[in-house]
């Protein structure tokens, strides 16, 4: 049996139960001429069959999933001679593995004629434990189904069961979530402390010099290493700052504007477009970055005197600012369009114009929320890596200077695995403890962030 | 009646889009007196008192024609600045709406922006004393810094009423100013109506008989869009000239 023939029978199977289900408690309510009938809606009862149906399949279907390549693989160690395990220095890993990639339909001439049979081999032990599993399966949903068809009953409360089930379900995938963000945060953990068992935390968190060049092989010249963040930090809140210079004037006008000045014409013109600017791949930012604005801030630049470098703070944290001009501005247009209109009423009815009344209530009213859209915002930049790749550079010098080329925690993640590296290297490590300084930098950004616009929720009602 | 006029309406429709809210609306309002103006509701009540202090420009499908006279201005004429109308024209609006500041700044708000006070010390006493008009002052004086929206529903009206007052406007609209309220504090409301009646002419919105009858000396009928009737309050619910003056005020319709 092939999957698909699997998959429509076990639907056809769903469906049937369903019916079926919903068919009998019809059938046993009409028997009742008088008195309680079934203590839930028929369809409860189809329900409540359907879904153990589908819940007792999903489950053998995932235990299959994981334990078929164990038992395949012992299956196919039983059937390989001794002989050619030895050829392979005596652990079979290997010989499964080519075994496994040979092509039965295309086999390459001069190949290993007992490898050729165990291909073969394995194909069929592939395809017939497939459907030994399928049928098995379906042998256990139809169990099931009929089992929870015979189980309708008048003592049998199907509206609560059913609602019980989909509660668990629900709290399944929330829990598979977390585990899954939690998983991410331990690895990251973990890779990090191996790098700190390298690299002391505070010359880490504190110093001032960052090249992470170490030697690859040993006795090779190259330095130790140094992994001092700080010029990466510094790096990072540069092109923030930057960003947020351009981002947080020309967003939160734009906002004042399409929320309380745009007719509802213009306002349904510009809305989109800058939706459509948020959804621009940033990799299209970065190489605008690259190729256009740090040619043209070099020429410009250069006519007033100055230099500044081809890969400059300023050409990324401006593209990079300009990126999230919508961001700011959609979050903003929402929380000053939240500003109830009876304020708005009540302050033209005081004589005040309409700039000030944007300016003495709106903006004070908005404005925990649009602090709120501002954090969001950074956390937004700090994260941001590919603009930076393509304009910022990977020098980390230590400046406040906008003019340089400086380099971002991001970025640095970046070049520090890619490439050739050790796994256990302490520069490939570093990438680690990069990484979780990010995480709990941009965290703590939005949870600050989201206490301050919830806060500022509650206000009004 | 013998008083001087404030506001005159002269062949008054309003428009919103291609929907017509009021007709023809033909009305004398004399000054420093309590004016009501009662009818079902969605009769063009609120369109008409808004009006008056052209809080429809801020609707832009609003349209209106005809003339609205207040101390021999067309306020709809070119000249007239709506900003400044509405410092004339103050309004209270149906659910109190202090703004999310302190007690003492919802009611500077109107002399800041006008530049009603010279000084902190004047801004004080401006603000005290149109608390006191209010009759707000002596149950919040300990916590005037605190923020308008701690204060109860009734005090918040009265918040709204000291704003509007602190501007000194020579009108004040009230659009349905109880209807949110219990009835001990729209009691109390009355009576600062009656007190304010003294000095401001004043446009109330109301759809409760009873305290048109309360507060006011003239009545207007509004019934779909047309002014039925207008006249003496005690006139109005003794003996109505018109059927749908008397049908409303005795149930018939509402
Ligand atoms: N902003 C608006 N846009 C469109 N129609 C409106 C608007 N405000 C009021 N109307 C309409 O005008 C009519 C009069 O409304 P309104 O003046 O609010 O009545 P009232 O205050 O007497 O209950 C109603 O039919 C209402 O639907
Ligand atoms: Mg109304």
């Amino acid at each position: 049996m092939g999957f698909w023939s699997f998959f429509f029978i076990i639907v056809f199977l769903g469906l049937t139960t369903q019916w079926y289900g919903t068919n009998k408690a019809l059938k046993l309510n009409s028997n009742i001429k008088e008195g309680p009938k079934l203590p839930s809606l028929p369809s409860y009862y189809g329900t409540n069959a359907f879904l153990w149906l589908v819940i007792s399949v999903l489950l053998f279907l995932i235990v299959w999933v994981f334990s078929k390549p164990h038992i395949l693989d012992y299956i196919l160690i039983q059937n390989i001679p001794k002989a050619l395990i030895d050829e392979f220095g005596g652990t079979p890993n290997m010989l499964i593995d080519i075994i496994k990639a040979t092509d039965i339909s295309n086999i390459f001439p001069g190949t290993n004629p007992i490898i050729i049979e165990n291909a073969l081999y394995y194909n069929k032990i592939d395809k017939l434990s497939d459907s030994i599993a399928y049928s098995i399966i379906l042998f256990v949903g139809l169990t099931v189904s009929i089992f929870s068809i015979n189980k309708i009953s008048f003592l049998f409360k199907a509206r609560q069961a059913v609602e019980k089930t989909n509660i668990n379900l629900l709290i399944l995938c929330s829990t598979i979530a977390i585990i899954a963000t939690i998983g991410i945060i331990l690895s990251l953990i973990f890779e990090a402390l191996r790098f700190f068992e390298k690299v002391n935390f505070f010359d880490f968190l504190f110093g001032f010099n960052w090249s992470p060049q170490t030697a690859i092989r040993e006795g090779q010249v190259a330095s130790d290493g140094a992994f001092g963040a700080i010029p990466i930090f510094s790096g990072t809140l540069l092109i923030t700052f930057v960003a947020m210079f351009v981002a947080i004037p020309i967003g939160l006008f734009s906002a004042i504007y399409l929320a309380e000045y745009a007719k509802p014409s213009v306002r349904s013109t510009f809305k989109p477009i800058l939706e459509i600017l948020a959804g621009v791949p940033t990799v299209v930012y970065g190489f605008f970055a690259a190729i256009t604005v740090g040619p043209f801030l070099k020429n410009f630049v250069g006519e007033f005197g100055f230099t500044i470098a081809s890969e400059s703070a300023l050409a990324a944290g401006g593209v990079m600012g300009i990126m999230i001009i919508p961001f700011i501005s959609s979050l903003s247009d929402d929380v000053i369009r939240a500003v109830p209109q009876n304020l708005r009423d009540g302050s033209y009815a005081m004589g005040a114009t309409k700039s000030e009344t944007v300016k003495k209530i709106i903006l004070p009213a908005a404005l925990p929320g649009i602090m709120g859209a501002v954090l969001l915002a950074i956390s937004r930049a700090i994260g941001e890596t590919m603009i930076v790749v393509m304009a910022a550079g990977i020098a980390a010098n230590l400046t406040l200077n906008p003019f340089e080329s400086v380099t971002t925690v991001t970025v640095q993640i970046v070049t520090l695995l890619v490439g050739d590296q050790e796994f256990d290297s302490a520069k490939t490590l570093a990438a680690f403890a990069l990484g979780i300084t990010l995480f709990f930098a941009t965290l703590f950004l939005n949870i600050i962030a989201l206490r301050i616009v919830q806060k500022y929720r509650e206000k009004y009602d | 009646m013998a008083e001087k006029i404030k506001i005159s309406t002269k062949k008054v429709n309003v428009f919103y889009g291609d929907k017509k809210a009021l007709e023809n609306i033909n009305l004398e309002i004399p000054e420093k007196k309590v004016t009501s103006l009662i009818g079902p509701s969605g009769c063009g009540k609120s369109t008409f008192i808004r009006c008056l202090n052209r809080m429809n420009d801020t609707i832009d499908i609003c349209r209106i024609e005809g003339k609205i006279i207040i101390d021999n201005e067309d306020i709809y004429s070119k000249e007239i600045d709506p900003v400044l109308l509405r410092a004339k024209v103050g309004m209270v609006f149906q659910k109190p709406n202090p703004f999310p500041k302190s007690i003492f700044e919802n009611v500077a708000y109107g002399p800041r922006i006008h530049g009603l006070a010279k000084s902190d010390d004047e801004l004080d006493e401006l603000v005290t004393q149109s608390l006191v008009k209010a009759g707000l002052f002596q149950e919040i004086k300990d916590r005037i810094h605190e923020p308008g929206t701690s204060l109860s529903g009734g005090q918040q009206q009265r918040l709204c009423i000291a704003r509007t007052i602190a501007i000194s406007p020579q009108i004040i609209l009230m659009d349905e100013p109880c209807s949110a309220l219990d009835p001990i504090a729209t009691a109390v409301i009355e009576e600062l109506i009656d007190e304010l009646a003294k000095n401001f002419t004043i446009v109330i919105v109301t759809h409760s008989m009873q305290q048109a009858a309360r507060v006011s000396q003239q009545t207007a009928f509004f019934h779909m869009g047309n002014l039925i009737e207008v006249g003496r309050t005690d006139q109005i619910f003794s003996t109505p000239s018109q059927k749908k003056t008397q049908d409303y005020i005795t149930g018939k319709i509402g």
